[in-house]
């Protein structure tokens, strides 16, 4: 029988040395609720699994300083209940509240978050297997393209590869100008998380911007007063327990009732979480007005290309988009 | 008496659920299990060229792998799955080399543990030479039978059609659709005390018991079927699975307990499911509303192989006083799995593409949805002219037209308006569900200590059999129901009809009550008098009897005492809906009430009510219950559920909980139910029709029309999802 080792790190440090020690086939597992679930899908097949939920300090919340500190053991219910954070950064507060469901949130912590991988049906496919799928086999094609697309993403898609990025949490991260830290055998170091994601371009397989081995200690936030009249708006095929067929994460700093800055990234559409730049020019110094905000919507998927059934995804898209704003706006008054 | 069996009475068995004593299939302590898992064909149709079990043989723990060469003395017999009872149809997997559709079982690993057997599954290495297929009827192989399955008519209907003054011709597509009951299939075969006991949740222990003797060539007393609570069944385990030969033959061949739980990503392929059908419907009407002509062609999905008949016809014509009807049922052959019985099987489609098209026929004449119904109701069949044993549908209307404050709804789609903008929209649909019986042997014994055992057929799948049995007992005999012991489900005890087709309850109660009453008889025959207002019990202790027996066989009207044998040999037979003297159906009224979002169009149900004559209500609680599931149901069908199938591939892609999308709590708004509760005593002494099926009957139909009647879109596919409405 498939042999599975198992270590408990009590620091960083332990956790990348038994990570080091155990070389081939080694994985960090915090909450398990991605990991045990690719493990039985046949994704992954560690053969060493370094726990680190019990890290010391890992699930620090600090929201005293000038950043928003989250560590990245930290769950997900916690940071989602957390006083400062339902009050001035609700953004947050709502992207980690309306995923999964509270039994994964009392599990699963803010740093796996991060590194959840997606729910395109053909890469998870175990049971029956063996689909084409560059990100699951690299160069075996993508079933996806010129399939079953409608759950597929219409923003930065590549012809290797149409997966959508599945995360509410670093959606609303990447509006908010997150930076994520990283330990390593090479020391600490920060990357923004706009650089964190990758596009699939040749190279589907390759996600995120971490080295194996190096551990995500934390997230951090800037403090800005935008947080306040943020807002996160998740459409799903059903009104819970579900991932997003679009969500938007709005955050808007204001000059009277004119916007200063719109902070805007989208979710459930896209194949990395899509800071939203057009439509945040587009709302530039404008006053909060439905039709505005609809425009914003529609720059934000002047790009787009849909497949064969997820064209409706650039409407719905635009429009979620724009109530998300809406919403934010309302915040306000 | 109708107070006391209309009680809001706790489950028997809810106690020992809750707790998790109760013990399902795969539950069961056996020593020295030993854990199986199957491989699933990667291909739609084809053969296998050769299997490489040397890697899954290396696997520590692995036991034996077996493969079709191991299984070819199989017999596909009529009780093969996909086969229905009829000779040259099903498909038993792995008696060959043949691939007959994805997913399939093609070699099955025995372990000492089930992570040995999931990673001895992996490990085997199959070569398949595979062949072109279609696996949607819109495809290019797929093969239309030339005959139809099922015709039904009366008078000259496209005459009448083509005379309307008001014509309606429309056609609707149900997607696939899979029960996923939570209990997932199980099959544990243990060679006990000389015999070969094969537990496995299902809903029909004795057919499955002597089908799976005639497959594997057993006399059919060496094997017995034991199905001790069902988690679900739904039509899904009313059966023999694929599995549950080969697990039983691994069993008799290493001479070892086996036991083999199918992951739900299998499930998907292996199991049976709702099949696609299409609908074209055509209603003509007068000036005033009345039904002149109804035409109703269908066409259903099946597999190559199967004995599924197409049966959306049966219902239709009944519903209303169609003055005219012509309908046919048809079959498009594919390479998939067989499909099967899902709650209201063909009712629920068939009531979906008509219910709906009654709707556009109101909008067309200018009538109220509920005035048209009414203006069209009937007390007499117009297919065979006999009239309805009971049919209370007009006070299903009525009393849910009340409750739901119809009277608010506006025909203008979109004219209602929530505080919020959103659109409301109000909806109506009606159901029928055949009344039908079966046979039962049922041995009933008190005890002078007061303890009741009763041994019956029928199957407990969550609906509350075991609580419409007590609740006879208890109002006939005054027993404790404490000391009420009940067995069903198992073989060894009494014959075990299929329990499906809502013939469950009106078979198993008036079965109870017409024992317990002989029960009376007799003890009053033992005491010489006419029994007292004592507990029975202590007036059976007075005659120095430990115990008193009765047996009684229930033979459902129309039926002789031949039927009684069919049933010990495990051959479904039931009656209904058509009886000598008259037509038995329950029947149901449903209101919904959806509001939709303007800007990303989510429809959310926020009320359904639904009035149901089923006759007699047994348990006002569990019936309540039956019901708000059915409604569930209808919710899940009209909005959220479909089996998807990449054509290029086959089988299911969204093959497990989190793709196939069914509704969540969120997702479901108040349900109010109410019933007509009037006894049927033309079907059965008890009064009472069927429930668990006709509760869904319609409920899909009244979520879309609320659909139309907030947006006016009239979407004809299900389910109606963001795409449609934006
Ligand atoms: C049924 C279901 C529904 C869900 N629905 C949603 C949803 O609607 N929206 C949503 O956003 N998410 C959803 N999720 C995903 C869920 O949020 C993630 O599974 C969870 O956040 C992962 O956290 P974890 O601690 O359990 O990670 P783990 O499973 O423990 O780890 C995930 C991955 O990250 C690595 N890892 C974990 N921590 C670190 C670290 N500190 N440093 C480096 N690597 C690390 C692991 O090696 C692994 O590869 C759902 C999950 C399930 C199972
Ligand atoms: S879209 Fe990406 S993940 Fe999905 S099948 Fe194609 S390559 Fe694989």
């Amino acid at each position: 029988m498939r042999s599975l080792s198992y270590v408990q790190a009590k620091t960083v440090r332990e956790a990348i040395e038994a990570y080091a020690a155990a070389g081939e086939g080694a994985r960090y597992i915090a909450g398990g609720t991605t990991l045990y679930d690719l493990m039985k899908l046949g994704v992954e097949r560690p053969a060493h699994l370094v726990d680190i939920a019990s890290l010391e300090g890992a699930d620090r919340i600090d929201t005293s300083g000038d950043v928003l500190f989250f560590g990245a053991g930290a769950l997900m219910a916690d940071v989602a209940e957390n006083d400062v954070v339902r009050r001035d950064y609700p953004v947050l507060a709502e992207s980690l509240s309306k995923a999964a469901s509270q039994q994964l949130r009392n599990m699963a912590t803010v740093g796996g978050n991060l590194l959840q991988r997606t729910r395109c049906p053909y890469f998870r496919n175990g049971a029956i297997g063996a689909y084409p799928c560059n990100k699951r086999a690299p160069g075996s094609g993508c079933a996806a393209i010129g399939g079953l697309d409608r759950g597929q993403a219409v923003l930065g898609i590549s012809n290797a590869c149409t997966a959508v990025s599945p995360g509410d949490w670093p959606v609303a991260l990447t509006a908010m100008d997150a930076t994520v830290e990283i330990q390593g055998p090479a020391g600490p170091r920060s990357v923004p998380i706009a650089e964190f994601y990758r596009l699939p371009g040749d190279t589907p397989h390759l996600e995120f911007e971490i080295e194996a081995g190096e551990i995500v200690t934390g997230i951090s936030v800037p403090k800005t007063e935008a947080g306040r009249n943020s807002t996160y708006l998740k459409v799903r095929d059903r009104e819970s327990y579900a991932f997003a067929l679009a969500s938007a994460a709005v955050a808007l700093a204001m000059d009277g009732d004119h916007i200063r800055q719109a902070n805007i990234a989208l979710g459930g559409v896209a194949t990395r979480p899509w800071r939203a730049r057009e439509a945040e020019a587009l709302l530039n110094l404008r006053t909060i007005e439905p039709d505005i905000a609809l425009a914003a919507g529609r720059a934000a998927f002047a790009d787009a290309r849909p497949g064969e059934h997820n064209a409706f995804k650039i409407e719905l898209g635009a429009r979620t988009l724009a109530d998300a704003i809406m919403t934010a706006g309302r915040k306000m008054q | 008496m109708t107070q006391e069996r209309t009680a809001d009475r706790p489950r028997v068995d809810a106690y020992e659920k809750v707790l998790g004593r109760a013990l399902y299939a795969a539950d069961q302590p056996i020593a020295g299990l030993l854990h199986a898992m199957t491989v699933p064909a990667t291909i739609a149709k084809g053969r296998i060229e050769a299997i490489d079990a040397t890697a899954a043989q290396n696997v520590r723990g692995v036991v034996r792998i077996f493969t079709h060469e191991d299984f070819s003395q199989i017999k596909t017999t009529p009780a093969a799955r996909g086969a229905y009872g009829q000779p040259g149809k099903g498909h038993q997997p792995m008696t060959s080399p043949v691939v007959r559709h994805r997913g399939e079982p093609v070699a099955l690993v025995v372990a000492d543990t089930l992570e040995a057997a999931i990673e001895g599954a992996e490990a085997v290495k199959v070569r398949y030479a595979p062949e072109p297929f279609s696996a949607r009827m819109e495809d290019e192989l797929a093969s239309p039978e030339a005959q139809p399955d099922r015709q039904l008519s009366s008078g000259d209907a496209e005459a009448a059609f083509a005379a309307a003054d008001h014509r309606i011709d429309v056609e609707y597509l149900h997607p696939q659709q899979h029960h996923n009951p939570i209990e997932l299939i199980s099959t544990t075969a243990a060679f006990e005390d000389g015999e070969l006991r094969i537990y496995e949740g299902t809903q029909a222990a004795s057919a499955f018991a002597g089908g799976l003797a005639g497959m594997m060539g057993l006399e059919p007393t060496r094997l017995r079927g034991v199905s001790p609570y069902t988690g679900g069944g739904f039509g899904q385990k009313n059966g023999i699975q694929e599995q549950s030969v080969l697990v039983a033959s691994a069993a008799a061949l290493l001479r070892r307990p086996v036991k083999l739980v199918m992951p739900r990503g299998q499930l998907f392929h292996t199991a049976s499911y709702r099949p696609r059908s299409r609908h074209r419907v055509r209603l003509g009407a007068d000036g005033q509303g009345r039904l002149l002509a109804g035409l109703y062609e269908t066409v259903q999905q099946n597999s190559r192989y199967d004995g599924f008949a197409c049966d959306h016809g049966a219902n239709p014509p009944r519903m209303y006083g169609y003055h005219t009807w012509q309908g046919n049922d048809r079959i498009v052959r594919v390479d998939t799995q067989t499909p099967g019985h899902q709650r209201a099987p063909h009712e629920h489609p068939a009531s979906y593409a008509t219910e709906c098209a009654m709707d556009e026929l109101a909008e067309a004449v200018g009538m109220d949805p509920v005035e048209l119904r009414l203006a069209n109701d009937a007390q007499s069949d117009p297919i065979t002219g006999k009239p309805y044993s009971s049919r209370h549908l007009a006070g299903c209307l009525r009393r849910g037209a009340e409750m739901f404050d119809w009277s608010r709804r506006i025909a203008d789609p979109g004219a209602l308006v929530a505080d919020n903008g959103d659109l409301i929209g109000l909806g109506v649909a009606c159901g029928s569900y055949k009344g039908s019986m079966t046979a039962t042997v049922t041995t009933l014994r008190l005890f002078a200590s007061g303890r009741c055992e009763i041994a019956t057929s029928g199957h407990e799948m969550g609906q509350g059999i075991r609580s419409v049995i007590a609740a006879e007992l208890i109002e006939i005999l005054g027993v404790d129901p404490a000391k009420l012991d009940i067995h069903i489900g198992d073989t060894g005890h009494a014959p075990q009809h299929i329990t499906a087709g809502s013939w469950g309850t009106g078979s198993v109660a008036p079965a109870a009550r017409s024992a317990a009453m002989k029960l009376r008889e007799e003890l009053s025959v033992l005491t010489g008098a006419p029994l007292s207002e004592e507990p029975v019990h202590v007036q059976l202790a007075r005659t120095r009897r430990p115990s008193l027996e009765v047996t009684v066989n229930t033979i459902p009207l129309g039926k002789d005492a031949q039927i009684i044998e069919q049933l010990r040999r495990g051959i479904p037979s039931t009656t209904g809906p058509e009886y000598p003297d008259f037509m038995a159906f329950s029947w149901i009224a449903h209101f919904a009430e959806v509001h939709v979002e303007r800007s990303t169009a989510r429809v959310r149900v926020k009320r359904v009510v639904s009035v149901a004559d089923c006759g007699r209500v047994m348990n006002r609680r569990t019936a309540e219950s039956q019901v708000r599931g059915g409604v569930v149901w209808g919710i899940g069908a009209a909005l959220r559920e479909a089996g998807e199938t990449d054509p290029r591939f086959g089988g299911v892609l969204n093959n497990d909980l989190a793709e196939y999308v069914v509704p969540v709590n969120a997702d479901i708004g108040a349900i109010d139910v109410d019933f007509i509760d009037q006894p049927d005593f033309k079907l059965n002494m008890s009064g009472v029709k069927g429930l668990g099926e006709v509760a869904m009957v319609g409920a899909a139909a009244a979520v879309v029309n609320a659909v139309y009647n907030a947006t006016g879109r009239r979407i004809r596919h299900l389910p109606i999802r963001i795409e449609d409405l934006l």
